[in-house]
């Protein structure tokens, strides 16, 4: 299988642009001198309606292994939410010091403070399979969002709030 | 249970006068008469095992694809299934052919679906359990195309996005072209392959499919590459994948290993699943030791189940030296250490964690802290007067004479007072509990000792070794006569073995009669060997040799009885239950009370 990694992400990009699920997008990166790299993508899933992350675009990084020790689509691309910019809060003291605070990349238990997504068909040994595409990966983070899997945690935060207080959660 | 001493006993008998040696009838060497001390190295011979040894057989992964087939057949039998999916099911259960049997017999459907062997199917359940059996990769199921496909496209995969290849083409010879799902070549020359899923793939995806899954999961349940499939692949698709030609030699070399590997995997899976059977720690070496006796883990606290698989050496390394090619030595009931004789799995768990945890601290605290007298706080003194206060507590106290600073009246900063009632209460109480850490490290030390000494003798060894060049050169002595120093080593080693565990049983031991009957059996082993480790370490000359080879010779007889001494009484009072300890340990009676 080697060398497939690039032809299959060329033809799911092809696949993509002919026909993807409403308000999706997933796009190879750019470098800055306006290259494209196809074995990263950028990719944005929309909230689900009537969900409590309805409205919202969360904008991840889909990066793709290709290597001697792992290679797509053998084994999983890895994912990972994008980082917001540190947002800067004023306290309410005027004498006291600008305070730069990082939010959680996404309040979600499963996934991890680095902003790594856990779900089970991003892991080989889980259910990973070779045959599935982007956009069963991308319309399955998006059932993620609103139905959390309690049993892998990855973050604890979000994880206790959600088995404990479901309300404050949201 | 060296075979050297078997081999070398037998050659040196020419000039030893023992009719004992050859017929190799030799008695247990638990009763052995000290007057015959002195006459050979003494070793019983392999088929005749000592009390403190037990049963084991070495298997070669040959043969333990034999036992495989033998319970693949024996399930073949019962269910008339096909061998592949027989050995499916059974993997599946993880070889507990009883539990097999038992939920085949109620639902077999259920089975086969959740072993891999079927798909599930909402209608007609259990009907086609044999049709269903897998297939070689060129077969196809004789069962309709209709049926497959609302396998396929039905409600179990909820996007079955990637089946566009298979709608088209389900039967693989049609006129549409087939493109890999996967890597989306549409190459007419592709060989494609599917399992009973009828989901396609060409053949080099497959492959790497395989490949990944072996080589970097380890994993021999590997699954249809289609999403949320989970028919497994039987034995004979793998190999049909591995083993089919290609023209690169080198990637058929790739795939020949791959499919080693995943043969291997299925027998590691197997001895894993039995406990009767273990795999060989040791690296690259593929035997398997079956040790029935040993498999539960109450017996544990009776027997210490080293055995050897047989082989020797690592593969790779140099087998320059002969302690280099040391036999696969192991445990079969704990994975610490490969010879932990006499004392059992339990204890030197036990003895290993307190090691771990306790031994450098243990020096640590010793010489750079003392205890608050009052709250027994450990402090460390890192400056300042002699005046200290307790953190904890609050107690003020004299660091020299750990009295109370009240009693100092006004000579502050010079304690003078050794002799006062308060003073030497405290160094009373402190000393208490500096015994225990005294005790422990007392064993530790010889313990370590003993370990760091056996290592040594590796080095050992090849000083003896160049001593027994040149006594080959400057006396008139053969290779064969000088193999005496080996041996010494050999024995050296393993005794310094024995006796390290006797340190770490010492240590949990009860004080009684027992226990002292040990020591002075451990004591005994202990000065034989350093007399013998004491004599091989000294310079060589010429005129000596011969008094040298009677002198080494005795000893090493003498140590080795010792040893085996040692090793005999301590096994029997396992079995007889004499051995109390002053710890819970696991399997055993809870202490009497707290000795210590």
């Amino acid at each position: 299988m080697s060398g497939i990694c690039r032809p299959r992400l060329a033809e799911e990009r092809k696949q993509w642009r002919k026909d993807h699920p409403f308000g999706f997008y997933a796009k190879p990166s750019k470098a800055t001198d306006g290259s494209m790299n196809l074995m990263e993508w950028e990719v944005g899933i929309p909230g689900k309606a009537n969900t409590a992350w309805e409205g919202g675009l969360y904008k991840l990084t889909m990066s793709f292994p290709e290597g001697v020790f792992s290679t797509f689509p053998v084994n999983s691309p890895h994912l990972l939410i994008n980082f917001q910019r540190p947002k800067i809060i004023r306290q309410s003291h005027p004498n006291s010091s600008w305070t730069g605070k990082f939010t959680p990349p996404l309040f979600h238990p499963n996934v991890y403070p680095s902003g790594t997504v856990c779900l089970s068909i991003l892991d080989e040994e889980k259910s990973w399979k070779p045959a599935i595409t982007i956009k069963q990966i991308l319309l399955g983070i998006q059932d993620l969002l609103d139905d959390p899997n309690v049993n892998d945690p990855a973050q604890s935060d979000a994880y206790t709030m959600f088995k404990n207080d479901k309300v404050a959660y949201e | 249970m060296s075979s050297d001493y078997e081999i070398s006993d037998d050659d040196e008998s020419y000039y030893y006068d023992d009719e004992d040696m050859m017929d190799g009838t030799q008695d247990d060497e638990e009763d052995i008469d000290m007057a015959d001390f002195g006459d050979d190295f003494r070793v019983a011979p392999k088929s005749k095992r000592k009390s403190y040894e037990l049963d084991y057989d070495s298997l070669t992964q040959k043969a333990v694809e034999q036992l495989m087939e033998s319970d693949v057949d024996y399930i073949c039998g019962i269910f008339g299934v096909e061998t592949s999916t027989a050995a499916l099911l059974l993997r599946h259960m993880s070889w507990n052919k009883e539990r097999l049997i038992e939920l085949y017999m109620d639902n077999p459907s259920k089975i086969l679906v959740a072993a891999g062997v079927t798909v599930e199917e909402p209608s007609a359940q259990g009907a086609a359990i044999r049709s269903h059996s897998s297939t070689s990769s060129g077969r196809r199921p004789t069962r309709s195309a209709s049926k497959l496909l609302g396998m396929g496209s039905g409600s179990k995969s909820p996007k079955p996005t990637h089946n566009l290849a298979l709608t088209k083409a389900p039967k693989p010879p049609k006129p549409i072209p087939f493109v890999c799902p996967i890597c989306y070549d549409d190459s007419p020359d592709l060989r494609q392959l599917s399992l009973d899923c009828e989901h396609c793939f060409c053949s080099g995806c497959w492959t790497a499919y395989v490949g990944s899954k072996i080589n970097d999961e380890a994993e021999h349940d590997i699954r249809c590459m289609a999403e949320g499939c989970t028919l497994a692949t039987p034995d004979t698709f793998v190999r049909a994948i591995l083993m089919s030609p290609t023209v690169d030699h080198e990637e058929q070399a790739a795939n020949a290993a791959t499919w080693a590997r995943f043969q291997e995997l299925l027998v590691r899976h197997f001895v894993a699943s039995n406990p009767n059977l273990k795999y060989c720690p040791y690296p690259s070496c593929t035997n398997t030791v079956s040790c029935p006796s040993a498999s539960s883990k109450a017996s544990l606290t009776t027997i210490v189940p080293v055995v050897s698989c047989g082989a020797r050496g690592i593969a790779g390394s140099s087998q320059g030296s002969s302690l280099g090619s040391k036999e696969h030595k192991f445990c079969f009931g704990c994975a610490i250490e490969s010879d932990h004789r006499p004392v059992v799995c339990g204890v030197a768990k036990l003895w290993l964690k307190k090691c771990r945890d306790d031994s450098e601290t243990a020096n640590w605290i010793k010489s750079n802290t003392k205890e608050c007298p009052k709250c027994m706080s450990t402090i460390e003194k890192n400056g300042g007067c002699n005046h200290m206060t307790c953190k904890k507590c609050k107690h003020d106290f004299c660091w020299v004479c750990m009295g109370p600073w009240s009693e100092h009246g006004t000579s502050w900063y010079s304690c003078n007072r050794y002799d006062e009632k308060g003073g030497s209460d405290a160094r009373d109480a402190q000393s208490r509990s500096r015994a225990s850490l005294e005790r422990y490290l007392h064993y530790y030390n010889r313990w370590a000792n003993h370990e760091q000494s056996a290592k040594l003798s590796v080095e050992l060894y090849a000083k003896t070794e160049k001593k027994m060049e040149d006594m080959q050169i400057t006396s008139s002595l053969t290779w064969i006569e000088v193999q005496f120093m080996k041996k010494a080593v050999e024995e050296v080693e393993k005794c310094r073995t024995t006796l390290k565990w006797t340190y770490a049983m010492a240590y949990y031991l009860a004080k009684g009669n027992e226990k002292e009957l040990f020591e002075d059996n451990q004591r005994d082993l202990e000065r034989a060997v350093e007399d013998l480790s004491e004599l091989l370490e000294s310079p060589i000359e010429a005129e000596n040799i011969p008094t040298m080879r009677q002198q080494v010779t005795d000893k090493t007889v003498y140590v080795q009885n010792r040893n085996e001494i040692v090793l005999a009484d301590t096994a029997a009072g396992f079995v007889e239950g004499r051995w109390k300890w002053d710890v819970q340990v696991e399997g055993f009676d809870a202490p009497e009370g707290p000795d210590y």
